[in-house]
């Protein structure tokens, strides 16, 4: 049975989150919230726990509807590639699905990227 | 007094420096960071330290040269409130959020709505509890801008300063350093907020000082 589909999501005023698949997490609206990691670094961190033990080959992150993120929130999404880098043994690659039209992702994921390009990729959709 | 406090006079807000027809915007046409420390003026009868920094980012990382890098001098269309320490950041993020997207092009109120939230955000975190923090969004004829005042101990803007003078130099490096930052952790803590509004926003930073007032814009074509 699969890990990721069960981790529960948090629930937040601002963003919107569905696990939309076994492998596939999206995330929308804005994360405005002084500090998100209350609600948002546990549920990462759950899910990347879940993608290690289902062992998947890869983890879509929809970002895309989120249209604003403040730096703390920057920084969660950080954290989540860090992880992954960090990790030793059989790991997955995280794929963000990003927005052409949003200005945030375009500057930040690419600044992730080169932070930890050995395990993540980029998608962009209009 | 209401927080919201629409459409004052046209005249310069109080920290706003005044600039005459036909005479160059102070900075505008001043591609290196300038660092004022001491008496100015009145032959040395002003005790009062002032430090003015200017422009930095935007433009596509051209720094000073940034064709929108002058001071921003035009008419509030918002003026707004709040204390340090407060929870306002979340409500007033929102309702500048909203107003900008409503009064500008998708792309510019996108570039505001981050500057409005890490100006403030900043202000709130690191402002003097004893007075007002004033947030102000302004238009002038082709510059739109957010411009955030409060005021800060002495050690808090020589950082801020030595921040800015980074994201003059190099804003994409210096968003990618505490952006590496963030992670690792450090002294002092991670300064993103700023980073984004320069490198990310592509917006240009002004900053300017007198006494313990701190005022910082962030400004872009609109």
């Amino acid at each position: 049975m699969s890990q990721f589909t069960t981790v529960t999501v948090p629930k937040t005023d601002t963003v919107a989150i569905q696990l939309t698949a076994p492998n596939q997490v999206k995330l929308s609206g804005t994360i405005t919230q002084k500090d998100p990691s209350n609600d948002l670094a546990g549920f990462f961190k759950a899910l990347h726990t879940a993608a290690l033990a289902d062992k998947l080959d890869e983890v879509r992150a929809d970002v895309s509807g989120l249209t604003f993120v403040n730096s703390s929130a920057i920084r969660l999404f950080v954290d989540w590639a860090t992880w992954l880098k960090n990790e030793r043994g059989q790991r997955y690659t995280l794929l963000f699905v990003t927005s052409r039209n949003v200005t945030w992702q375009k500057t930040s994921f690419m600044a992730l990227m080169s932070l930890a390009k050995e395990v993540l990729k980029i998608e962009q959709v209009s | 007094m209401s927080p919201f406090d629409r459409n004052p006079p046209r005249s310069p807000p109080a920290h706003a420096e005044a600039t005459r027809p036909g005479q160059p915007a102070p900075g505008a046409n001043d591609p290196a960071p300038r660092t004022k420390t001491g008496p100015i003026g009145g032959g040395g009868n002003d005790p009062a330290p002032r430090t003015k920094t200017g422009p930095i980012g935007g433009g596509g990382g051209s720094g000073g040269n940034s064709r929108d890098g002058g001071a921003l001098v035009g008419r509030s269309l918002v003026r707004l409130y709040c204390n340090a320490g407060s929870s306002a950041l979340e409500y007033t993020h929102a309702f500048i959020n909203a107003y900008a997207i409503d009064h500008f092009r998708g792309a510019v109120a996108q570039r505001l709505s981050v500057g409005a939230y890490e100006l403030l955000s900043n202000a709130l975190n690191f402002g003097s509890v004893s007075s007002d923090i004033l947030l102000e969004l302004i238009e002038a004829e082709n510059i739109v801008g957010v411009r955030v005042s409060n005021e800060a101990i002495q050690a808090r803007i020589s950082m801020l300063n030595e921040h800015l003078l980074k994201l003059h130099t190099n804003p994409e490096q210096t968003f990618l350093d505490e952006l590496r930052r963030s992670v690792t952790g450090g002294i002092p803590r991670p300064m993103l907020g700023l980073a984004r509004v320069a490198h990310e926003a592509g917006l240009t930073l002004t900053l300017n000082v007198q006494d313990r007032r701190v005022t910082v814009t962030a400004q872009c074509r609109r």
